[in-house]
């Protein structure tokens, strides 16, 4: 078996573009929620989401003006091209032995929402002729693939909220299993549409208010937007070419609760953090840090927090837990990828980011978490989860690469 | 007062059977949801013809985790309500 390194990492988000900035975002609590506005929602009830601030839109500009390419693409191209830049990989790198691996939730959602308003409300029947290319779920994949000349092996995982990080646990176990010799893998999203909103609306696990996981008055999550993209490649392949190792990527889980749609298991959750802690081959207690799954909705606090009880012991044995959505958002499909990335870079500055927000422990949990500023650790592993509807979970850990 | 807020408390009693698909004659106010066989895909369902009719947001959530009963439900509703209206008269 191989074992597996990443030595790039990029990211859009609404902290700006780059995994610099999103890290900078998160360690300091500074939040890209901001007030959006859909015009073909009347009386929005939700008035805010992680969006991309205008002058990353700006600073996009051109590459949004793409005519084959929904922004969900134009998001993974630009996070992919930091990662490849960061691990400093040459045209030589790809080819047949470099896989794409990356996933999204709702693939083109402003082509279809624009095409569906055209359509249905305009009653146009002259739509964007390029929409069905734009809106497939492997558009993302597909436009990497083609922007480094990869030609391995590609998927596009569609699994909700867990696309990104099982995109990336895929990538690992394909590495070590020695299919490919190195993978670009993530997430990309680009939901924050008027359709797309009203309908997670009309679900009613968004808050009015401010995003606040594990407090006792959270009241829902807050959506957003962005994509995360890693290298990951095996040791040998990175050693070979003398490439820079910002980690390893040891361990991941993935399990399905086969019960409920909507609302998460407990046991299959901390049986999927299990599972990552057997394949890395590590004790609960050499994890510093979990980046949680923290939505911020009632369901997901009280069986995250169950689940990492079960694991990692009642008082949770001093690892450090927190959620940085109320920064970046819940990104969906690229929430997996984006929090590995704040992962990474956790692990790399041994800091746990803070869950801004927080007011009060709920006694319903009775979870303390890393709240409102950030806290030092000491410890060479990470886990990152992911508890996605339809009950798919799926943990990463990243360890310090030791040599 | 009474009236009105006696009628409101019809009203939404009215609107819970509808959306809920249960017979109003077999609602009580102290009659658990559960035992009602009102599931989360109702509750929805519910929220969605408050929205409509009264113009209030109220997400699954916090808000909701405490509701067992008919009359739980009635006034966390009742109370976002006037709350709303109090917003918009303001």
């Amino acid at each position: 078996m191989n074992r597996v390194v990443l030595t790039g990492m990029g990211a859009v988000s609404a902290c700006g573009l780059g995994s610099d900035a999103l890290w900078a975002a998160v360690v300091d609590g500074q939040s890209g929620v901001r007030p959006v506005n859909f015009s073909n929602i009347s009386n929005q009830r939700v008035g805010q989401a992680a969006a991309l601030s205008s002058e990353t839109l700006e600073a996009l500009g051109e590459e949004l003006a793409h005519r084959m390419r929904d922004p969900v693409a134009v998001y993974a191209v630009r996070a992919a091209r930091e990662a490849v830049a960061q691990a400093g990989l040459e045209a030589d790198d790809f080819g047949e032995t470099c896989g794409v691996i990356i996933g999204s939730g709702f693939g083109g959602a402003k082509t279809l929402d624009d095409n569906y308003m055209a359509f249905g409300v305009e009653s146009k029947m002259r739509l964007d002729p390029m929409a069905i290319p734009k809106i497939m779920n492997n558009a993302s994949a597909s436009w990497v693939s083609i922007e480094f000349g990869a030609t391995g092996p590609l998927y596009a995982p569609s699994s909700a909220c867990s696309s990104g990080s099982q995109a990336i646990g895929l990538a690992y176990q394909m590495l070590k299993a020695g299919a490919i010799e190195r993978c670009l893998a993530g997430g990309s999203e680009a939901c924050l549409v008027g359709g797309v909103f009203r309908v997670w609306e009309l679900l009613r696990v968004m808050t009015a208010d401010k995003n606040r996981p594990f407090s006792k008055d959270r009241n829902g999550m807050t959506l957003g937007e962005g994509a995360g993209i890693v290298v990951l490649e095996t040791l040998d392949s990175a050693k070979a070419r003398g490439a820079n190792i910002l980690c390893e990527l040891v361990g991941y889980g993935t399990n399905s609760d086969a019960g409920d749609l909507l609302r998460p298991n407990p046991e299959r959750a901390s049986a999927c953090m299990q599972a990552a802690l057997r394949d890395a081959g590590l004790n609960p207690s050499d994890v510093g840090y979990v980046n949680t799954h923290g939505t911020g909705t009632v369901a997901n606090d009280v069986t995250e927090v169950c689940a990492l009880r079960a694991v990692f012991g009642e008082d949770l044995g001093g690892v450090r837990v927190s959620s940085t959505k109320p920064v970046h958002g819940h990104a969906l499909g690229a929430a997996g990828a984006i929090e590995c990335v704040v992962a990474v870079q956790a692990l790399r500055h041994q800091m746990a980011p803070p869950t801004i927000n927080f007011n009060e422990v709920d006694p319903k949990i009775g979870l303390d978490p890393v709240a409102n500023s950030a806290c030092a650790f000491d410890s060479r592993a990470v886990m990152s989860n992911s508890l996605a509807f339809g009950g798919i979970n799926a943990s990463l850990i990243v360890a310090r690469f030791d040599g | 007062m009474v009236s009105k807020n006696s009628d409101l408390s019809q009203n939404l009693l009215e609107l819970v059977a509808r959306e809920g698909m249960v017979d109003i004659s077999e609602i009580k106010p102290e009659n658990r949801l559960e035992d009602l066989d009102i599931q989360s895909a109702d509750f929805v369902m519910i929220l969605m013809a408050l929205e409509e009719e009264y113009g209030v947001y109220i997400s699954v959530d916090n808000e909701l985790s405490d509701v067992e009963t008919v009359q739980d439900l009635l006034n966390l509703a009742q109370a976002k309500i006037e709350e709303h209206q109090k917003e918009t008269n303001a």
